[in-house]
């Protein structure tokens, strides 16, 4: 999460092994962590602490499940994700094929890319807060910001990855610029596209999160703040916990359908 | 590369920042805009703010902070990977937990951590530690259970003991991997650094900005965010060194293959 977003995080995106599982070991892990939670807050060491014990904060977490508010706070992070990942999408991929047709457009914007890609999004919080005060257009600029960069440079790089072979072929056989883009360039960059975008929705949910969480965009992060300022502590727990799983979901969703809509691209 | 190639090299990567420099200098020079002043005036407060004690206040701490973080989660990553990766079973009951951590934002687990230990700088490196290890624990456990079975064979036909295939084997082998893991790491580390101090009031760089935006003191709050964003940059490219110092034999062999 590298920066939030860094794409040298795709080789641990790839864990096989880790991400194979089986289900009774999980569910033995699980029960055993929230028993030694709930052991350790109410026996001790950690009783009457600040710290929730674990049955209260899965009663939290179930009364969170029957609010309605909390689906509002789930929609407003998902809506800066999505709009932050389209507009990301929407520049990024014409500009990296741009810039990957092109030597010496991919040579002068290497440096820039890689600088913006590697600053982490929540550097510039406090100047969107000044500029969009705590908004859902902040989120959207945030998530875009963290996300465009990264995906430009993956598409550019894909587009260079084409064929030499199959690109002179087709020069020879007298198929102008935008045949060779659309039967050998982007069939080529494919496979790097998808690798940025699956990075990219995770990133964008990510950054949805920390915007609302640290500059008070609406959603699960403003909920999150608001609990732990508040001195909530039960809620504040349920409330990550409801992150993690809302995240697990999306990345087994993402696993899923991208299996379905990218069919042509060797996994 | 010989020389004068190099040096086109950078003159081409050199050419764009300087333009954009350049152009939000010009730009912005009679700016009217209360939240984009002129960079020549964001440039001389970012010299008299930071080149000064300034640095040791703010900076040092939360540099420290990231160091001791850090440091730990490479322990505990790789130690904890080793392990982990070197016995399926432990594996098993440990993974989902992993699998668990990572669907939440770093980010988001500094709340807890305030909850647990308040708003001290054990919460800070406590945070880091956390949300640092885990990219290395996974790369770690991947790396030294993808080792080539030949070297492994090999190895215990020369008889080496369990620990010494894990030690000298192993782990090397895995070497290449973990930096990955490590890199990854650093960066969460860096945003967890900056994420604790903006979310616990206090000193550091993050604090010192995000209190600087919210009380409109706007050249602050610029400097801030230009001196975080050279920090962030500034560390990777340092890691880029030592990875590349300590995998000299790694990239080597690729070459050779």
């Amino acid at each position: 999460m590298n920066g939030l977003i860094n794409l040298s995080s795709q080789t641990l995106e790839r864990a096989p092994k880790v991400r194979n599982f089986r289900v009774p070991a999980g569910v033995i892990s699980a029960v055993v962590a929230l028993a030694v939670w709930q052991f350790v807050t109410v026996v001790g060491p950690f009783d009457n602490t600040s710290i929730p014990t674990a049955t209260a904060t899965v009663v939290t977490f179930f009364e969170l499940l029957g609010q309605g508010s909390t689906y509002v706070a789930l929609w407003e992070t998902f809506q800066m994700a999505a709009i932050g990942f389209v507009i990301a999408v929407v520049i990024a991929l014409p500009l990296g094929t741009l810039i990957g047709l092109s030597k010496f457009a991919f040579r002068s914007t290497k440096f820039t890319f890689d600088f913006f890609k590697v600053i982490p999004p929540i550097v510039i919080i406090p100047i969107t807060i000044l500029v969009f005060g705590p908004s859902i257009q902040m989120g959207v600029f945030l998530v875009a910001f963290s996300i465009v960069f990264a995906l430009a440079i993956q598409t550019a790089y894909g587009i260079r990855d084409a064929d030499v072979v199959l690109l002179e072929t087709m020069r020879c056989y007298g198929l102008g610029t935008i045949a060779q883009i659309r039967y050998a360039r982007i069939p080529s960059a494919a496979p790097f596209i998808a690798v940025g975008i699956r990075i990219s929705v995770a990133a964008a949910i990510v950054v949805s999160v920390v915007a609302g969480l640290i500059g008070g965009a609406p959603g699960l992060g403003r909920a999150i703040l608001l609990a732990q300022a508040g001195g909530l502590n039960e809620l504040t727990f349920a409330l990550v916990l409801l992150l993690g799983i809302v995240g697990i979901v999306i990345s087994r969703i993402v696993i899923w359908s991208q299996g379905r809509l990218l069919f042509w691209v060797p996994r | 590369m010989n020389f004068s190639k190099r040096l086109l090299v950078i003159l081409i990567g050199a050419w764009l920042p300087i333009a954009l420099i350049s152009a939000w200098w010009v730009s912005s020079a009679d700016s009217e805009n209360p939240y984009f002043p002129p960079l020549s005036i964001i440039w001389d407060r970012f010299i008299e703010l930071w080149v000064s004690d300034q640095f040791m206040i703010n900076v040092v701490p939360s540099l420290r902070n990231l160091a001791v973080g850090f440091g730990l989660a490479c322990f505990i990553g790789i130690i904890g990977g080793s392990l982990l990766g070197g016995s399926k079973s432990l594996g098993r009951y440990f993974e989902p937990f992993i699998d668990f951590q990572r669907s939440i934002p770093a980010v988001a687990t500094v709340p807890i951590f305030i909850v647990i230990f308040g708003l001290d700088a054990e919460m800070r490196i406590a945070a880091i530690t956390f949300a640092a290890s885990m990219p290395i624990l996974i790369a770690t456990i991947q790396g030294v259970r993808a080792t080539d079975t030949t070297v492994i064979e090999t190895a215990t036909v020369f008889r080496l003991s369990r620990s010494q295939i894990l030690w000298r084997v192993r782990l090397p082998a895995a070497m290449p991997l973990i930096f990955s893991g490590l890199q990854v790491g650093l960066q969460i580390a860096f945003v967890v650094t900056i994420a604790s101090e903006y979310l616990g009031a206090g000193f550091g760089i993050g604090a010192f900005t995000l209190i600087a935006a919210d009380s409109f003191l706007i050249l602050d709050a610029w400097t801030g965010v230009i001196l975080m964003g050279l920090l962030g940059y500034a560390i990777n490219i340092i890691f880029d060194v030592v990875e590349r110092f300590s995998l000299r034999w790694y990239i080597g062999q690729k070459k050779l293959a």
